[in-house]
């Protein structure tokens, strides 16, 4: 292995050194909050070196990974809101002592899972990568009370049959061509061969389990309020970004997007993940079910913006879908971000009567929540908008109506449910006890303000994501 | 004829696989799972690959699984629990493992029998196996090396004693 390919997997070989360093520590001395400053000392230290690889351009390291501008700015991604998990995670677990520090551990190692994924090039380690990210997962929902056991084993049980599909789909491309590297599975688009498309389909399915995509999202809404609060952010945002990023690359080095079919199945499943999220979501009091639906029909206007890019097939694809991307992270990291301050160890800050009254007791987190809400909704100065508004655009300029008219009837079930939100936020009700760190309100305020420039002025954004090579 | 050996093994690893699932009785049920192990073994070695053959029979069938059996008889002690344990062993449950476990046994001596002249696909031994792992694929190794580091802090998260419940 060459300098240059060590110093293109500089990121990923700190953030594993990182991982085993906080676990040494935890060895030595049980401390919470060494551990937890050895964390974010690892992420900010992969985050510089991830600037640094990015001058350094595209760069095959073996046959296995590919890193370049555009894994890395995925990683960047994964990293960045993985240190505002870590901050979250500092605040919710150390109120009791009981011994937590392994958080840590596996959150870094959740990240690596990410990083490799979105590096890959090759089915053995695009396997790796989403096993890594889920192992570390489902210990950090199961905590102490029997519903995050549940959402634990939930998640574990079903990550199990999606690995399956996932290597049934791998087993049957593998046998059709013997080609495991992305890169040569090319030429298949064009050929019509049953065995590759059941294997293309198998693996859109394993990964539409972790996207929570309709026919596959039953997980979803119990994980999501039955893990701590900190671990369902990672789940929504880290987890989330790291699978979509994947199947972007995934369907470019493939050039999947030239097959009809599967097209045809990404905007199905795409158009029902968005009316099942908004359907469900509208009988919903409970705050992190309400966020679970609607990460579900986010997830759902996602696939449309990816379908539309897929029938242009110009860089639209791919300003579309990272926009939309960038703004359901940063949205949905901030609106899990509040809800967690306000959680901690014992108490969850879920049922209506926790967070009713909100606007009393913290006039200021109701009013930064009131901005992500609007976000979620769509409403304009807001990025949320911006990345709706690309999606629209999108679908209509592939000339597919049908999906126009479904993103507008569920966006209007959508401000339905996040206004329902806000009014119960404002009635009287008793105090919560929930506070904010003073850390915690600073990276509060900046993703709040992040949401709202961005959505004032997204040209900066935009012309990052242009800059992109196709990937 | 090595397809109806094939054929044969493949079922014998489906109907294991289906009676694993249907067994009110765990034990009964990782007696099966581990005749389903060997039938998936006696597939690889078949296919040639004789290495990975011999590790699912070491690694699965031997190591992890006669772990499991112990687990679960040892998991809740006491007196209750070897009346239990007779019950699981009562004369007769052995007639359905072993007489899948003697159909590969059977498919094993034919082939072992027939070496010279049988073809068995391409040939992967150890050495291979090891060429391929640290050469190409090492990041791959290195990978797996991460989700087990993964996998050991999360089930130690899991299976630490809670202080509150625990008499310091």
């Amino acid at each position: 292995m060459s300098t240059d390919a060590l110093l293109a997997l500089m990121p990923l070989i700190i953030m594993a050194a990182s991982a085993i360093v906080v676990m040494l520590a935890i060895a030595i001395r049980r401390d919470f909050k060494i551990a937890f400053h050895l964390t974010l000392a690892g992420l900010l230290l992969t985050l510089a070196t991830l600037s640094l690889a990015f001058r350094h351009g595209a760069m095959p390291v073996t046959d296995l990974l590919l890193i370049d501008t555009y894994s890395i700015l995925a990683c960047a991604l994964i990293v960045a809101s993985a240190s505002v998990v870590a901050l979250l995670c500092r605040d919710y677990f150390q109120r009791v002592e009981h011994q937590n520090e392994e958080i840590f551990v596996l959150l870094l190692t959740a990240v690596l899972g990410g990083m490799i994924l979105v590096s890959s090039s090759h089915f053995a380690l695009l396997f790796l990568g989403l096993e890594i990210l889920s192992v570390s997962l489902f210990p950090m929902m199961a905590h102490r009370t029997s519903t995050s056991l549940e959402a634990g084993i939930k998640y574990l049980m079903l990550s199990g049959v999606s690995s399956a599909f996932l290597l049934f789909g791998m087993a049957l491309i593998y046998g059709e061509f013997g080609v495991l590297s992305f890169r040569l599975l090319a030429p298949w688009a064009v050929s019509h061969n049953l065995f590759a498309l059941t294997g293309f389909i198998l693996i859109l399915a394993a990964l539409s389990f972790k996207l929570s995509l309709t026919p596959f999202h039953l997980w979803t809404a119990d994980v999501y309020q039955g893990a701590p609060a900190p671990i369902s952010t990672l789940v929504a945002t880290v987890s989330k970004a790291a699978v979509f990023a994947f199947l972007l690359r995934f369907w470019v080095f493939t050039q999947a997007y030239r097959s009809e079919i599967l097209v045809e199945i990404l905007a199905l499943i795409g158009a029902a993940s968005v009316l099942v999220g908004n359907l469900l979501a509208l009988r919903q009091t409970r705050l992190k079910r309400i966020l679970a639906y609607s990460s579900i029909a986010h997830m759902g206007y996602l696939i449309i913006g990816f379908v539309a890019g897929s029938i242009l097939q110009t860089g639209f694809l791919l300003e579309t879908t990272w926009i939309y991307l960038a703004a359901y992270v940063l949205t949905n990291l901030g609106a899990f971000a509040v809800v967690s301050a306000l959680s901690s160890d014992e108490r969850e800050c879920d049922d209506p009567q926790t967070y009713s009254a909100l606007f009393r007791n913290h006039p200021w987190l109701a009013g930064i929540f009131m901005i992500h809400l609007f976000s979620l909704a769509g409403i304009p100065l807001t990025i949320g908008f911006i990345g709706k508004f690309y999606v629209f655009a999108a679908s209509i300029d592939a000339g597919l109506w049908w999906l126009a008219g479904i993103l507008v009837i569920s966006s209007g079930m959508g401000i339905y449910y996040y206004l329902r939100v806000l009014r119960l936020m404002l009635l009287p009700g008793v105090a919560v006890t929930g506070t904010a760190t003073p850390a915690m309100r600073w990276i509060l305020s900046s993703l709040a303000l992040l949401i709202l420039g961005f959505g004032l002025f997204p040209q900066p954004l935009i012309q990052v994501i242009q800059s992109l090579p196709k990937p | 004829m090595e397809l109806a050996l094939f054929y044969l093994s493949a079922l014998i690893a489906l109907v294991s696989t289906v009676l694993v699932l249907i067994q009110f009785n765990t034990v009964h049920a990782l007696l099966y799972l581990i005749v389903s192990l060997l039938a998936s073994g006696f597939i690889f070695y078949l296919l040639g690959a004789y290495f990975a053959a011999v590790l699912e029979v070491i690694i699965y069938a031997g190591a992890i699984m006669v772990l499991f059996v112990f687990v679960v008889m040892m998991l809740n002690l006491g007196q209750k629990t070897i009346a239990q344990e007779k019950s699981w062993l009562y004369p007769g449950i052995w007639r359905g493992p072993f007489l899948l476990s003697s159909l590969l046994l059977l498919e094993l001596g034919y082939t072992i029998a027939q070496a010279a002249s049988a073809n068995l696909g391409q040939v992967v031994d150890a050495k291979r196996v090891g060429i391929a792992l640290f050469g190409p694929y090492l990041l791959a190794v290195e990978a797996a090396s991460l989700l087990l580091l993964a996998g050991l802090v999360g089930s130690y998260r899991l299976g630490r004693p809670l202080r509150d419940k625990v008499s310091p």
